[in-house]
């Protein structure tokens, strides 16, 4: 598995060469970001597209602070922050930014893109998504996100292309499931550290480079033994993401002997328990897995009943020990979620801990880190 | 001194000795429930309020009694409820005049308010007491460290501390910011379903290309929004809102709009300056913040001060000598209004607010006059808070143009990822575009518990430094 990762992590390093090169070769390049803007579309458009996963480095949400208010969230501050220090390869020659409109931190940020003259798309996504009128609103937004792409490249998608590039995904999401299922197991064959760096790669690759990839890794892993000492604290991860690049936290549980058997995150990773209906018309297919009948995004509201819901569930499936909540520096909507989760989790005797991260991983910063991570693993450990 | 204290403030609010007798049981009351001591109050009237508001107008004071009395009706919303009155409340920005509506349909039986910023604002205002409330907030899990709103840690707060009721409906908006409308999930997670709620959500999607009230389906759903916010309160209340209802709210808040207007007007360009920006945002407010008292305390403190404003204008008096630099406001601090005392010290007065000044496009007429609610997001949409950045840049600059402040102070807003995080780059586009000086400050504008008065003190002595030099090097050219 690890020759596969490496080759995996050699090609997503390689994209935006290779984007540079498809540019001159005359194809539209379309950086996105979230689960709300179907990629398929993008790329069933002849046109190439690039997911805005990053996180990790304290540098781009500083860069962000001449122009943003200091109180946004490392991760979307990563998004326009990677622009202004020249980090991000592929922005200054994308054709179209397009970003989805789900809370204020992205709403905000996205305007410094603007601001500094990006051809920056929205979509928008309304919050109340049990609301008819929202779900028609978002309907309408994916209809004109799919006017914008056929002006940009110049001729008509064909909803057979959509459909197809559909069953791609839901493909690789099957091979994400298979070997996530495989982490419900005593002791797991995978880390966590080596399961959102694959997702992560997927989302960087196409489609049946991470298809072949996958079916390849699943084989290998499906009798392999587990990576962990027997007995090892199970651990679930949640919150809004564990960002492409952002792996130091994940690395320092494993490192203290815990397992990350499942997380529960709303971005930077591919939505692999949500397949996408291959019939019928393509923006309601679309629309429904995605936003009417998925576990509900943080933000989304009412969300945080079916969450705990969803999180009871998991926490059953991969029988969970204890839980990291892992949280974005002031990122207010999840550090409300925390406030009922934990009290509804402390009815449940479920241990949890809240870590904040501003991507802040200096020399300084680690000691205390660790020694805090290690200490909730070996509490968990006692507690076993 | 002490037994007479909230004698002595009622008075000071301007309570004819009528009035007082009859209201002074239930302000006592009120001020228990709100731990406003009897030396708390004194030093409000004898040093907070006549350090930081232009007292010597009749019109002021009576608009501290109108607040007064608003506080006083929102602490007894669980009497109320008790007597089977229903209770409705909203969070801001919103429009008023739905709850407004909702108030000519049920009358006495129905009770309307933003209990949070009544709080926060009338508390911190006058008193400089809210921080009891927004530290109880913080025990509850609204965490410090975070940055979330006051105003949403208040509504947490008074609820937990009985200090108001839970409501039959909170209509919470959540067109501008995340944190108010999940304010109320969180309500209902960490104290039960008790606490019931409706909310209305728009993404924010606007280009900057585009203008929010040309964009059509956009528009159609923020109306339909607000279609289901007034069913959501006619089924919780039992009292169905009709167009009657209305049309005398909107009828009643354009009646104020224009007086307050004038007033504004009036005061934004007195030389020698006549009143302090806070006491216009103050009144101003009336029509963004259902008042379950009506208008007709607040209408009668703007009747009664714009012909004070006029007196003085007129006899070329004012609260600072003539040619006082002026400072407009995203939106003037008036809750922790010794900011406003700041800038007099160092020579400057606080103007207008640009969140509550109506632009020209605002009192355009609408593209859709035989429809209300389209007329509704209409107005909405014109406002530049609910604007993308660049075109909440273009309102305030046309603002600026009608108000002629000699700089632009940004900020106070910390708390807020969307009406707070734009504006560092709203002051570069202001100063860019028309070369006024235009500063961001970060700091609170409901809750002064982070910022000290020494280290803002600093910061604004060297912005009126700045603006006193430039207005004189303007006198000499």
């Amino acid at each position: 598995m690890k020759e596969i990762l490496q080759g995996l992590d050699k090609l997503s390093s390689a994209r935006p060469l290779e984007l540079a090169k498809k540019k001159k070769e005359g194809k539209k390049i379309v950086e996105f970001f979230g689960d709300y803007v179907p990629e398929q579309w993008i790329n069933a458009a002849g046109a190439e597209s690039y997911l805005i996963c990053k996180g990790g480095d304290p540098q781009p949400p500083e860069a962000t602070l001449d122009y943003m208010l200091r109180f946004m969230n490392p991760l979307a501050a990563t998004m326009a922050g990677s622009y202004l220090l020249g980090l991000d390869a592929v922005m200054p020659i994308a054709d179209s930014v397009v970003i989805q409109q789900h809370d204020c931190h992205y709403g905000r940020m996205s305007e410094i893109l603007e601001y500094k003259g990006l051809p920056v798309f929205k979509v928008g996504v309304p919050a109340d998504y049990t609301v008819g009128i929202s779900q028609e609103y978002y309907r309408q937004e994916l209809r004109e996100f799919r006017e914008k792409l056929e002006e940009l490249v110049g001729h008509p998608i064909s909803d057979d292309a959509i459909r197809a590039n559909y069953a791609k995904t839901n493909q690789i999401n099957e091979l994400l499931r298979k070997i996530d299922e495989l982490r419900k197991q005593d002791n797991s064959p995978i880390t966590f550290s080596d399961f959102i760096r694959l997702n992560h790669y997927t989302l960087r690759v196409d489609y049946d480079t991470s298809i072949e990839a996958l079916t390849k890794i699943y084989a290998e892993l499906k009798n392999a033994p587990g990576v962990h000492k027997d007995g090892a604290p199970r651990i679930l991860i949640m919150g809004r993401a564990v960002a492409l690049g952002d792996y130091i936290v994940p690395s320092i549980i494993e490192n203290a002997g815990g397992s990350i058997v499942c997380e529960f995150l709303d971005e930077a990773i591919r939505p692999f328990r949500n397949d996408i209906s291959t019939e019928g018309d393509v923006i309601d297919a679309y629309a429904a897995a995605m936003y009417d009948n998925k576990v509900p995004q943080c933000i989304f509201q009412p969300a945080w009943d079916t969450r705990y819901v969803n999180l009871q569930k998991l926490i059953e499936e991969y029988r969970i020990d204890g839980i990291l909540w892992y949280q974005l520096a002031f990122d207010e909507i999840y550090d409300m979620e925390y406030t009922c989760l934990s009290k509804w989790l402390g009815e449940t005797k479920t241990p949890i801990m809240k870590l904040e991260t501003s991507y802040e991983y200096s020399r300084e910063a680690m000691a205390p880190l660790t020694t805090r991570l290690e200490s909730f693993v070996e509490s968990i450990k006692e507690a076993k | 001194m002490a037994n007479d204290a909230n004698r002595e403030l009622l008075k000071l609010a301007a309570f004819d000795d009528e009035e007082l007798e009859a209201f002074l049981p239930r302000w006592k009351k009120t001020a228990e429930k709100l731990k406003l001591t009897d030396e708390i109050i004194d030093f409000s009237v004898n040093t907070y309020i006549p350090e930081n508001w232009d007292i010597k107008y009749l019109g002021v004071r009576k608009m501290l009694g109108a607040y007064l009395r608003e506080l006083a009706d929102i602490c007894s919303t669980p009497e109320l409820k008790e007597q089977g009155v229903k209770i409705v409340y909203g969070i801001l920005p919103a429009i008023a005049n739905y709850y407004y509506a909702a108030k000519n349909a049920g009358g006495d039986k129905i009770f309307i308010g933003f209990p949070d910023l009544m709080l926060v604002n009338t508390l911190n205002s006058f008193f400089h007491s809210a921080a009891p409330f927004l530290f109880e907030a913080e025990k509850y899990g609204f965490t410090y460290g975070c940055r979330h709103c006051p105003l949403n840690k208040m509504r947490v707060a008074a609820y937990v501390t009985g200090t108001i009721a839970a409501p039959d409906l909170i209509w919470s908006w959540g067109f501008n910011c995340d944190e108010g409308p999940k304010t109320d999930e969180m309500i209902q997670g960490i104290t039960g379903k008790q606490w019931k709620y409706h909310v209305s959500r728009v993404p924010h999607d606007s280009r900057f290309d585009e203008n929010e009230d040309m964009m059509e389906t956009r528009l159609k759903f923020m109306c339909d929004q607000m279609k289901l916010g007034v069913e959501a309160i006619s089924e919780a209340t039992g009292f169905a809102i009709s167009d009657e209802d209305m049309i005398a709210a909107n009828k009643d808040t354009g009646r104020i709009g224009f007086k307050v207007g004038m007033l504004t007007n009036l005061a934004t360009t007195a030389d020698p300056p006549v009143l302090g920006g806070e006491v216009l945002t103050m009144m101003q407010q009336v029509l963004t913040v259902p008042f379950n008292t009506g208008f007709s305390y607040m209408e009668e403190a703007i009747d009664i001060l714009t012909k004070e404003i006029k007196a003085c204008i007129k006899k070329g008096e004012g609260v600072m000598p003539k040619g006082t630099p002026r400072v407009g406001f995203y939106n003037v601090p008036f809750c922790v209004p010794w900011v406003g005392k700041f800038f007099r010290d160092n020579g400057v007065i606080i103007s207008f607010s640009h969140a509550l000044t109506l632009s020209k496009r605002q009192m355009s007429a609408s593209k859709y006059p035989d429809d209300p609610w389209m007329s509704a997001a209409e107005t909405w949409s014109r406002n530049g808070m609910c604007m993308n950045l660049n075109g909440e840049t273009t309102s305030i600059i046309e603002k600026i143009e009608a108000c002629h402040p000699d700089g632009m102070i940004l900020g106070f807003f910390d708390f807020d990822r969307w009406l707070g995080a734009q504006q560092k780059i709203i002051a570069k586009l202001v100063q860019d575009r028309i070369g006024l000086p235009s500063y961001y400050i970060e700091a609170d504008f409901w809750d002064d518990r982070d910022y000290s008065p020494e280290s803002l003190k600093t910061r604004i002595e060297s912005v009126c430094q700045i603006i006193n030099m430039r207005k004189a090097q303007e006198s000499e050219n």
